[in-house]
C-alpha cells in the first residue's frame, strides 16, 4: 500500500507530507512549486508506509505538465490510498477534484486543510453530512499546527472505494452533470 | 442580458450559461460551470486576463478564454 497526497496547487499539501513524515523542510512560498514530487515514509499502524506528495492538480484533465505528472502518478500506483486535502475555504472546487479521483475508484480520505483560514473567513461545513454524501472519511485539518492529524492517521485505512453513482443517489439528485462535469 | 465573459464590467455580476464545448473540461475544475454566480473581479489592459470571482475562489482565465463563456447579468 502506498499513500498519494493530492490535491489543488497551494492547498498545503507539502506541509501535510512533512508532518506526516516527520521531514524537517521548510516550504517555499512560490505557488505551485511542487513539479518534482517527494516520497517519505510514516509509521501507520505500526507499519511503514510509503508517502507521495503529488503536484498539484486542479483536475484530472491534464493541462500543463504538473498535472500530467499527478495524473501519471495516480496511474502507476493503482494500489494506493489516496488522501485529497482540500482548502476548506474553497471547499468545492475541492470537491471536484475529490470526486474525479473517486470516479476513477481509488480509496479516497479527504481532508479539509486551512480548516482555521475557513472559520475566519466564516464558512461553515457540515463534515458528518459531507461524510454521509460522499461515503468516505472526512476529516478537517490545520496542517501548520498539526490539528486534526491524528484523527487523519487513524481513518486512513477506512478509505474504501465508493461508487461514484452512489454519490449522486446520496447527494439527492439525478443532476449528475454537477459531479461528473 | 446575455453577454461574453470578456465583456463584463469590473465588480458586475452574473450567473454563467453556456461554455464552450472544448473548454468545458478544463474550466470545471477551477469551479466555473453552467450555472455558477460569477463576479469580475479584475479586468487587465491591452487584452490582458480577467480574474473572476466564483464561490469565493479568484481564478484567472486568459481573454480567449473569457471569450468563449457566456454570462447572463442584469
Amino acid at each position: 500500500m502506498k499513500i498519494l497526497l493530492m490535491g489543488h496547487p497551494n492547498v498545503g499539501k507539502s506541509v501535510f507530507f512533512n508532518r506526516l513524515t516527520g521531514a524537517k523542510v521548510f516550504e517555499s512560498n512560490y505557488p505551485g512549486t511542487t513539479v518534482d514530487f517527494m516520497r517519505g515514509w510514516m509509521r501507520l499502524e505500526g507499519e511503514d508506509v510509503e508517502l507521495i506528495d503529488v503536484p498539484g492538480a486542479f483536475s484530472l484533465e491534464p493541462k500543463d505538465k504538473a498535472e500530467e505528472v499527478a495524473v501519471k502518478m495516480l496511474e502507476e500506483n493503482r494500489d494506493s490510498v489516496v488522501v485529497c486535502v482540500l482548502d476548506a475555504s474553497k471547499v468545492e472546487r475541492g470537491l471536484y477534484l475529490a470526486l474525479e479521483i473517486i470516479e476513477r475508484g481509488y480509496p479516497v480520505i479527504v481532508a479539509l486543510n486551512m480548516w482555521d483560514v475557513a472559520e475566519d473567513k466564516n464558512i461553515r461545513i457540515d463534515v458528518e453530512k459531507l461524510e454521509r454524501i460522499l461515503g468516505v472519511p472526512v476529516v478537517p485539518t490545520t496542517a501548520i499546527s498539526g490539528e486534526g492529524f491524528k484523527e487523519l492517521v487513524s481513518k486512513i485505512k477506512e478509505a474504501a472505494p465508493v461508487k461514484i453513482e452512489k454519490i449522486i443517489e446520496n447527494a439527492g439528485g439525478g443532476e449528475s452533470a454537477a459531479v461528473s462535469g | 442580458m446575455e453577454k461574453k465573459l470578456s465583456e463584463m464590467e469590473f465588480d458586475e455580476v452574473g450567473t454563467v450559461k453556456e461554455i464552450a464545448e472544448d473548454l468545458r473540461k478544463q474550466v470545471a475544475g477551477m469551479g466555473i460551470r453552467e450555472g455558477k454566480n460569477i463576479r469580475m473581479a479584475t479586468k487587465q489592459p491591452i487584452k490582458g486576463p480577467v480574474v473572476v470571482e466564483v464561490d469565493k475562489s479568484f481564478t484567472s482565465l486568459g481573454l480567449g478564454v473569457a471569450e468563449k463563456i457566456v454570462v447572463e447579468v442584469g
